[in-house]
Formats: C-alpha cells, structure tokens, sequence
C-alpha cells in the first residue's frame, strides 16, 4: 500500500503538489490523470524517494519512504516518461540485470530475475539485442522488465503511452493488466485515459497541485474533461 | 521482499548525478572526436575531441572533469573506436600519440581549477572571457608537453623535432577551438553544477 | 579499424585480466629490449599473438596508419641536421629502433581488442579497482558505451540541420560552437534523466560484481605476463 499523507512540493516559492492525500491499495489499478503541469509526475516522485516532500510524507507497505530508500524502491518500480535515456547498459539483459546488482542478489537469483522480467514483458530470449536497435514499444518494455526486476509489489508508469503505435499500445495495456491480475498494484501517470480507462479500478486526477476527482471510472468523465484530461467516447 | 534493504550502500544523489554528468560527457567527447572539420592551415582533419576536455574541466571542475576524461580514455583503452581516426586498444595509449591522450585528464583538472578555483564550482556563465580563455591555452599547452614528451619517450623525437610535428602544426586550429569554447561557456546554456 | 569480433579463437578464450596483464608485461619487454635481436623476438611473439587471434598483419597496420607515420617520420626528422654533412644516418638507425619497438605493441593490442567484448574488458576493470573508484568506473564506461552511438547521432543531426540552414559557409569556430552547444545541451538533458533512473533502480556502492572465470590457463598466462615484465629489469 502507497499512502500519501497532506503532501506538499514547492519549486522555489509555487507549490506543484498542494496537499495531496491518496491512498493506493495493494493490487489495486490507479490512474493518475490531469493536464501537463497539474503536479502528476511530481507526485509520483515521492512515492519511492526521488523527491523530498517540504511538508507531508509516504508510507509504503506501513515504512515512511524516508526512513529506508532501498525499501521503497525495491517495492515501488518506476518506469519514466520516454525511457530512452533511463538505459544503463547497451544490451537488453545487462540493463534489466542492473536493479538486482545492486540489491547484491547473487548471480543465479539475478539471471532468473531477469529471465523472469522478460517472459513477463514477452521478450523472452532477447537479453543479448542491443537496446538503440529496438523500437520505441520494446523499448518501453525493456524499461517496465528493468523494474520488474527489482521485484516490485507496486510499478509506477509516467506516460507510457507517449510516442508509442496502435499495436505498442496495446501490447503495453496486455501486460499491465496481467501484472495487475498477477497482484501487483499500478499506477499510470496520463493526460489521456483511452488506453487505459477499461482497467482502472480509479481514476485520479489532480489540477493545480490538487485532488480534483477521486472516483471509479465513468463517474466523472464530464470533470476529467474540463480538467483537460482525454476522455474516450 | 527478500532483500536485506541494510546492506545496500546507496550511492548519494549528487553524486549519482556527478557520475551520470562525467559519463554523459565522456561519450561527448567520444562522439565529438568522430567529428572532423576540414581546415586548410592544418595537415589532418580537425576534430573536436578536445572540446570534451575543455568542457568536462569548465562544467564539471577539477574533480569530475579528470574522471569524465579518464572514462572516455578506459573506453577507448578497451577497444571502443572512440578516438580521433577510429582508434582503439591499450596500445594507443602507449604509442606514439599517447602522450597527448594521457596529457587529457590532467588539462581538464588543470582547466577546472583555473575556472572554479576551489571546490564550489560557478556557472561558467559568470566566468570572465580571459579567464576561460586563459585556462583553455594552459590546458593547451599542457596537452602539446605531453604529446611531444611522448613522441621523445616513445618513438625517440628531439625535443625540437617532437615540438614542430606534435605541436606548431596544430596550433591555429587550437585558437579556434578555444575561441568557439569561451563562446558556449559564455552562452548561458551550460548547467552550474 | 580493429574492432571486437565474437569468435573461438584461442584468444578469444582467455580471461580478460589475464589478457590486460600480458598487455603490460608484454609491453614492458618490448620498450626496454631494443637490440636487433630484441626487436625480432618481439616482432615474432606479436605475430603469434596476432594468429592467436586469427587477425591479419595487413588489417592492423591499416587500422594503425596514423601513428605509424608518426613513428616512421621520427628517423626522418633525426637524419635532417641543420649543417654539413646534412644527413646523419647513425642518429637515423639509432630513433629507427626506437620507434620500432612500440609497432610489436601496437599490434598485440589489436589483438586484445579483435578478441574482447567491452563488456568483458569492464567487468575486468570492476573487479580490478577495488572500491568506489571501480564502482565509477565499471558503471561509467557502462553508461559511455552505451550512449555513445546516440551522442554520435545528436551531432549529425546538429550538423545536419546547420548546414541545410547554410550553416556551411559559416566560418569554421561558429560551426564549431554551433555543434558543441547544440551536443552538449542534449548530453547534460540526457545525464540529467539517466541520473534519475540510476537512483530509481538502487544505484550503489556495493553491486554485485560482473561474472567472469578464471582458468588455469590464464594464471599460465598471468606468469607468462610477469615473465615479460622482469626480463625488462635485466
């Protein structure tokens, strides 16, 4: 369980997330919706310590984020917006295999880790492609088996959808509701809820730093519209 | 979880982002020495690999600067082609240009120190054009001592031969890297670290 | 240019630290032993290095042109004398040796490099620096490797663009400017996300160490490796 309790982010002086609390349940499936500059990314940057709030705090699976990092990052994987620049390795399995390196797993568990991530992103067998070969979709899966690899019970995806086709985007939802089915909670961070909307069990939207809907999908589709978040039909 | 969270030593923030700057601009400089210009006062194509020096001495200071510069020469020791013309391997940097390589890392610490001045670095905006300029001609000739070292260590040069085929020939085309890099650090655009 | 190639050579085989320690030892041997009998068994050792790892002596003096006209200029330049009798071809034999005896080396490298993958070579250089300056560098030539290929394709694309601006006909330090602005704002934009995924995914001190497997025949190599560099005290 990711609990944000009255969080609040400022640059300089202008608070981004303004008193944000939310709770996300295990295995439950979020949506974070809201338009470009409503303090959605921002947000989910606490939620495994990339951000420090200036007041409030997370609590992840009952641990304050602050008090064990490692902890939350191991329960909480992210992936980033346009994940082309979050590659450490040139190969497909070198980079997956980079979170459990530095857990200290030893060789074997990090080997099965990183077969497992791949079977579950269907690149089973791929380790050794080289990642500028591959298109923007695999790419996007090579990013979500790198957190997989961790062996998260929460993946946090910012955008995931951007600049990816039709088939990538299907693919993408494929595999987000099987990791979901599988247990792990989700939370995907968009401005455009077509791909998305028939798994969310919730859909959240901020505007201004703030809460501005909190309810299943459906519900609220005329609010989300005038947040300038992308309804579908 | 299975793991013992206690017994990962995370790597500090700043220095994560150190480690990714230095890298990101070692593959610069690997990059920018594929990159050669054709200049009709010099006998070889001018490249742009010392403008990765020059930049990881002014962005990232006397500390980070060497450490990206000793990155892109490893890479290149282990046989990625990034030096200037294709070159690669262990050996490149104990022939007869390997002077001026190795002469990198310490033009960049000189550079950053001459630039920063101490251990709290300054946006390279505010640094004064002769400064920089200054700076860069030091780490210069800094690089050319240690590329005409070299040919004198290494394939026997006289001092004098070593200075007239390793250094004077390449010397206008220095001032206009130097030039052009006083005007990028100038510009405004590059982070203050 | 000499490049790894994946291959069952005999060099291929061996362990990447073993095969850097005979780099040095080699080396060592090869700068200190510059009689006529010191060179050809140098010559001859690197030649058998090159088969070991079925490289051929035409590819590598290709891929080495420049510093062997560098090394060929140094008897040239020492057989000028600025006065009678004009050409010393003593001076000439003597810098002929000495520039002669780092062609051997170079080509042993060339080997090294045609049977060592760079994932290899790092893992080696983690394992061999102890501490965090390891840890930066076996992650740092990681990241470098990596972004290589795509630095090199921001800067044709800046160099591209200028120059369908007319860029061209600019004079050369405004092109110059130009590209490295332009290549170093996307590289500080990229090293500013990556840095961000690194911390994501536990970026630490203590990681597991990349697997590599030392044989017999590599400590045979590491002595062969140690041999090389005493005979150079003798």
């Amino acid at each position: 369980m990711i609990e944000t309790r009255d969080l609040v982010h400022r640059y300089g002086d202008e608070p981004v997330v303004d008193g944000v609390s939310l709770t996300v349940d295990d295995g439950e499936f979020v949506v974070l919706a809201g338009a470009n500059g409503s303090g959605k990314t921002t947000l989910v940057r606490h939620f495994n310590g990339l951000l420090t709030p200036d007041e409030g705090q997370i609590v992840v699976d009952g641990t304050p984020v602050a008090e064990d990092l490692v902890a939350a990052r191991t329960s909480v994987g992210m992936v980033f917006q346009n994940p082309r620049d979050c590659f450490v390795a040139a190969t497909v399995g070198a980079d997956i295999a980079f979170g459990p390196e530095n857990l200290g797993l030893d060789r074997a568990e990090i080997d099965r880790r990183v077969t497992a991530a791949l079977s579950a992103v269907d690149m089973a067998g791929r380790g050794d492609e080289r990642i500028d070969e591959l298109s923007g979709g695999e790419q996007e899966r090579v990013a979500v088996a790198g957190a997989l690899s961790m062996d998260p019970d929460h993946l946090v995806l910012d955008e995931p959808f951007t600049g990816l086709d039709e088939p990538a985007r299907t693919g993408l939802v494929d595999h987000l509701d099987a990791l979901s089915g599988s247990g792990t909670s989700v939370v995907v961070v968009t401005h455009d809820l077509r791909d998305v909307r028939s798994l969310a069990d919730r859909i959240v939207a901020l505007a201004d730093g703030r809460v501005a809907v909190n309810a299943p999908p459906g519900e609220a589709d005329d609010e989300l519209s005038s947040l300038g978040v992308r309804v579908p039909w | 979880m299975s793991t013992d969270t206690d017994s990962v030593e995370l790597v500090g923030d700043r220095t994560v982002e150190d480690i990714a700057t230095a890298a990101l601009l070692a593959a610069l400089t690997a990059a920018l020495a594929q990159l050669s210009f054709p200049y009709p006062l010099s006998p070889a194509p001018v490249t742009m690999q010392v403008f990765g020096v020059f930049l990881a001495g002014i962005v990232l200071g006397p500390l980070w600067g060497p450490a990206s510069v000793v990155l892109y020469l490893t890479v290149g020791a282990i046989g990625l082609p990034v030096f200037a013309n294709g070159g690669a391997g262990p050996g490149t940097l104990v022939g007869p240009t390997g002077g001026f390589l190795l002469s990198y890392p310490f033009a960049a610490a000189l550079i950053g120190a001459v630039v920063h001045r101490g251990s709290s670095l300054r946006d390279p905006a505010t640094v004064s054009k002769p400064v920089l300029a200054g700076a860069m001609v030091a780490g210069t000739l800094l690089i050319y001592a240690g590329g005409a070292a070299g040919l004198m260590i290494v394939a026997g040069y006289s001092l004098s031969d070593a200075v007239i085929a390793g250094a004077v020939v390449f010397f206008p085309a220095e001032a206009v890297k130097i030039a052009a890099t006083v005007a990028v650090a100038r510009s405004g655009r590059l982070p203050s670290r | 240019m000499v490049t790894y190639e994946p291959g069952s050579s005999l060099a291929h085989g061996f362990d990447p630290r073993a095969k850097l320690a005979f780099q040095g030892g080699f080396a060592a041997a090869a700068f200190t032993h510059v009689s006529v009998r010191g060179l050809a068994a140098a010559t001859l050792l690197a030649l058998a290095v090159l088969a070991t790892a079925r490289l051929s002596l035409r590819r590598v003096l290709a891929a080495f042109r420049f510093p062997l006209v560098l090394l060929a200029l140094a008897p040239v330049f020492a057989a000028i004398q600025v006065g009678p009798p004009w050409i010393d071809l003593d001076a000439a034999v003597e810098s002929a040796r000495l520039s002669y005896r780092v062609v051997p080396v170079l080509l042993v490298s060339a080997a090294y490099v045609r049977s060592t993958p760079v994932r290899e070579s790092r893992a080696a250089l983690q394992r061999l620096v102890p501490g965090k300056p390891g840890r930066v560098l076996g992650a740092g030539v990681a990241i470098v490797i990596r972004f290589f290929p795509v630095l090199v394709a921001d800067l044709r694309r800046i160099r591209a663009a200028m120059t369908a601006r007319l860029g061209g006909e600019r004079p050369l330090s405004d092109r110059m400017r130009i590209v490295a602005l332009g290549g170093v704002e996307r590289a500080f934009d990229r090293a500013d996300r990556l840095a961000l995924a690194l911390r994501a995914r536990c970026f630490a001190w203590n990681p597991t160490l990349p697997a590599l497997a030392f044989r017999r025949r590599d400590g045979a190599l590491c002595l062969a490796s140690a041999a090389l560099a005493l005979s150079s005290l003798i």
